[in-house]
């Protein structure tokens, strides 16, 4: 019998006629169960505080789902959590604080050193069944990173501040760009220092948006992407006054600011004419695919065009053809801003996979989901050491392998993984560089102390894990545990054989 | 490949393919939005958001199944079984 039924009669099998409101052949006394339903109204809270209230009324609904679900399949995704285990610090309680707040019992002031502790890489909004598996039916989806995101920028409104936050992004306002070399300033002045000797044109209708840890400190990866570029006959140019994408300042809660240097960016590439980028990093890919098109709407009408999709197109019809071989047992580390949040996975793997002389231990794309370097979302810049932990984390996935190399596609995950990797002999370079070498180029630029410095030693012997001096396992030594995020069978396993196969 | 808001912000046109459900991408199917948000506010879902949950959908299922399933049946064949099963006792019972 189910509350549906009237007369308290028990009914015939309901799942034999189950109701399902809308269909046009439910009989008359269930149809008129719906028909006075109405569209579901913004829900006002009665909340003296207008920021806190506007906040609350916007994420009430996101928040309510996670907390009426409580499914907390989340947290082991989670790369803070998994290192940490702090419950406040888990996405499930991000959502809770806002059911609080609502009901009065908290106030921004009192989490929003909680908020500090995310990366932004999106694996719980992905994991979460609530998308998984009914958000693209139910059109509404978690959205933990734009609720971290809304949560920071209501404590800086608010101002409440993080020091270390603080300080950053004045000094990006100062300097129009990231200060990445810390005590050595960056700026308009320097940003293009990284192409010296390239000849490469300012301004066009294609140009090369180069991020700040890119452009200042690993210069390799730039210096990389555009040589590669010219070997195709590719033409581009840099941007004519290229200031921070935003991104970071977005992340962090100065939502002011990012807006601020995404108009200058836009008034930039409108006066160069510009109506093509190429995007090397995949946070300033989420930057002008997700909050440019927030800010701008439809006159946000450049086409944006990911280096690491390009590359694996031309290498596929045949407009590069790597041919000097790479000697180098690598695994691929999937930035977090390609493979959770964005869906891109494949590319990189066949750009690795046409390179001669690599052997690539790929660990698939989905036990990947709980991977992080640690260095998004701002959390580098308030906590360090955790990313460095998280990044350790990773290294330790690697060094289960018969690698001796780690490859990401994103720079700013590669200084937190080159000194985890630094500890356990293991190299962390880019997708961008290795292909550059595979084409014969000589990169030049840097990747940050450490990492020249490990370039500048010799490696000779068999590849793989016997090249290893500290953190070698033995090769009985394979990675377990299904439950907790590792990967079974993803020691040797590719995509298709750990069950998410290629399309 | 190249993102371009235009292309992003309009999914394909829907076909119905139930009362209340439509579909837009192929293998990507929703509740009727009309119906829908008469119970939960509707996002706004660019296409590539769609797809990705759509790939990630099956990509996260193949992985389950690899790692945790000894065998993958679908629901038919269990309810051929069960039918076939109900079949039997019936001409036991009434032979």
């Amino acid at each position: 019998m189910t509350d549906l039924d009237h007369d308290a009669q028990a009914s015939a099998d309901p799942l034999l006629a189950p109701f399902t409101p809308g269909m046009h052949g439910n009989p008359p006394e269930l149809a008129e169960l719906t028909r006075n339903d109405e569209i579901v109204p913004q829900v006002v809270i009665p909340l003296a505080d207008v920021k806190t209230r506007e906040f609350v009324e916007e994420w009430h609904n996101a928040s309510y789902n996670c907390y009426s679900s409580g499914h907390k399949f989340c947290r082991e995704v989670c790369p803070v959590v998994t290192e940490t285990r702090n419950e406040s610090w888990s996405p499930t309680a991000f959502h809770a604080n806002v059911v609080a707040m609502e009901r009065g019992e908290l106030t921004i002031e009192d989490v929003a050193a909680d908020y500090v502790n995310c990366t932004g890489c999106g694996a719980c909004e992905l994991r979460c069944p609530n998308t998984l598996y009914t958000g693209d039916f139910y059109r509404f989806r978690t959205r933990t990173v734009d609720v971290v995101k809304a949560a920071r920028a209501l404590a800086v409104e608010s101002g409440v501040h993080q020091e270390g936050y603080r300080s950053w992004n004045a000094r990006t306002a100062e300097r129009s760009h990231e200060p990445v070399l810390g005590e050595v300033p960056v700026g308009q002045d320097t940003v293009r220092d990284w192409a010296d000797g390239l000849g490469i044109p300012v301004g066009g209708e294609t140009i090369l948006f180069v991020d700040c840890e890119a452009a200042f400190y690993r210069t390799s990866v730039p210096r990389a992407v555009a040589q590669v570029l010219q070997k195709a006959g590719y033409e581009f140019g840099l941007m004519g006054e290229q200031w921070c994408c935003g991104g970071p300042a977005a992340e962090m809660g100065y939502v002011d600011q990012a807006r601020t240097f995404a108009e200058h960016n836009l008034a930039s590439w409108r006066a160069t004419g510009t109506r093509r980028l190429l995007v090397l990093d995949p946070h300033d890919y989420i930057s002008f695919t997700e909050d440019y098109p927030k800010f701008f709407g439809a006159d946000f009408d450049l086409e944006v065009v990911l280096v690491v999709e390009l590359f694996a197109e031309m290498i596929r019809d045949g407009r590069l053809v790597p041919d000097v071989a790479v000697d180098r047992a690598i695994t691929y580390h999937d930035p977090c801003r390609l493979n959770k949040r964005k869906g891109i996975w494949k590319e990189p793997r066949e750009v690795l996979r046409s390179i001669p002389g690599l052997r690539f231990e790929d660990v698939d794309r989905v036990t990947q989901w709980s991977y992080c370097s640690g260095a998004g979302g701002g959390l580098a810049v308030e906590k360090p050491e955790l990313t460095a932990a998280i990044s350790a984390r990773r290294l330790d996935h690697a060094g289960r392998l018969d690698v001796d190399t780690l490859v990401s596609a994103c720079p700013w995950s590669e200084r937190p993984l080159t000194e985890a990797g630094d500890d356990v002999d293991i190299d962390v370079l880019d997708i961008h560089e290795l292909l550059a070498t595979s084409l014969g180029i000589e990169v030049g630029g840097s990747r940050g102390e450490t990492g020249d410095r490990r370039l500048a030693q010799a490696r000779t012997g068999a590849m793989g894990r016997v090249r290893r001096t500290k953190g070698a396992r033995g090769p009985g030594d394979a990675p377990s545990g299904a439950g907790s995020g590792d990967a079974p069978g993803g020691a040797g396993s590719d995509a298709a054989g750990s069950g998410a196969g290629d399309r | 490949m190249a993102f371009r808001y235009e292309e992003q912000m309009q999914p394909p046109p829907p076909q119905r393919v139930t009362d209340v459900a439509i579909t837009t991408h192929e293998h990507v199917y929703e509740v009727d939005p009309r119906l829908m948000e008469r119970w939960v506010l509707q996002q706004a879902f660019p296409n590539w958001d769609s797809l990705r949950i759509m790939n990630a959908r099956g990509d996260h299922l193949a992985w389950m199944h690899a790692h945790f399933a000894k065998g993958v049946v679908t629901g038919s064949e269990l309810l051929a079984e069960v039918d076939a099963e109900d079949a039997a006792e019936s001409s036991e019972r009434h032979p």
